[in-house]
């Protein structure tokens, strides 16, 4: 087993257990937390399979300001921030779905090739030649999409609206 | 250059949208729930990445745009997430989904 399967193992493990724990534990902050590590781990994972534009990306954008948002909006909707969730349980069914949807999707990866390949190195320019090239009108659209939901957010948000 | 199992990269992906549908259907915290749609959003951008990593050519390339464009919606939708947050706690006074039921007949 190679160097690089090992640290894949590993890394794997760890969004695992880290994506489990963030919807288990009671505490809100501690979910924020185990998402945070969930985040950076995942970076680590695009670095491995060679992308290292988007491991910086995932960084800044999920591990930096996605986490500090859902901080933020935990911090602004409850008297102490430290107080716990009321057990919600696990509900038999949905356990029991996501279990056969995993079963399922498992049973499909049978019909992929199993033998390694290769992963290629990109120059991050190329990368954004290809963005801003063949793929710019979805980049136009993205824009387009977040100055729409920036517009909705503060309608939503602002003071004054019943 | 690395050689990597494809099949760990799906599975991997595949238990992660698991965990993301279970928090999505079991939790009533509505940060909860929009944490779990990051979880199985993050999946997605997996998929994209490695499938376009192993598919040779210039697929990498085109795997790596469409997820830096996926990238930028899910930061999108947990802004307008917490939005609606805000406007739940200011009128029910909690986030919880649970006694959100103004629309139901």
């Amino acid at each position: 087993m190679s160097i690089e399967e090992l640290a894949f193992l590993a890394l794997a493990v760890v969004a695992l257990v880290t994506a489990v724990a963030a919807l288990l534990v009671r505490e809100l902050v501690h979910t924020i937390l185990w998402v945070g590590v969930f985040f950076v781990d995942l970076a680590a994972l695009y670095f491995l399979l060679e992308a290292p534009f988007l491991g910086v990306l995932q960084l800044g954008v999920y591990a930096g300001a996605v986490t500090v948002l859902l901080l933020f909006g935990i911090m602004v909707t409850r008297k102490r921030i430290f107080s716990r969730e009321a057990a919600t349980g696990i509900g038999s069914v949905p356990f029991a779905l996501a279990v056969v949807t995993f079963i399922f999707a498992v049973a499909a990866v049978g019909e992929l090739p199993q033998s390694s390949q290769p992963v290629r190195t990109y120059d991050p320019t190329l990368l954004s030649e290809n963005l801003f090239g063949p793929n710019g009108p979805w980049l136009l659209l993205l824009g387009l999409i977040m100055m729409a939901a920036v517009a909705g957010s503060i309608y939503l948000v602002r003071e004054g609206r019943e | 250059m690395t050689d990597l199992p494809i099949v760990g990269f799906v599975a991997l992906s595949t238990a992660l949208l698991a965990v993301g549908l279970f928090g999505i259907l079991t939790r009533r915290n509505f940060i909860l729930i929009l944490i779990a749609i990051e979880i199985a959003m993050n999946a997605t951008i997996l998929n994209f990445v490695y499938f376009g990593a192993f598919s040779g050519g210039s697929g990498g390339l085109t795997g790596q745009s469409i997820a830096v464009v996926l990238i930028g919606f899910a930061a999108t939708e947990v802004a307008v997430g917490l939005a609606i947050v805000l406007a739940l706690n200011r009128l029910k006074g909690t986030i919880n989904v649970a006694q959100a039921t103004d629309l139901k007949l």
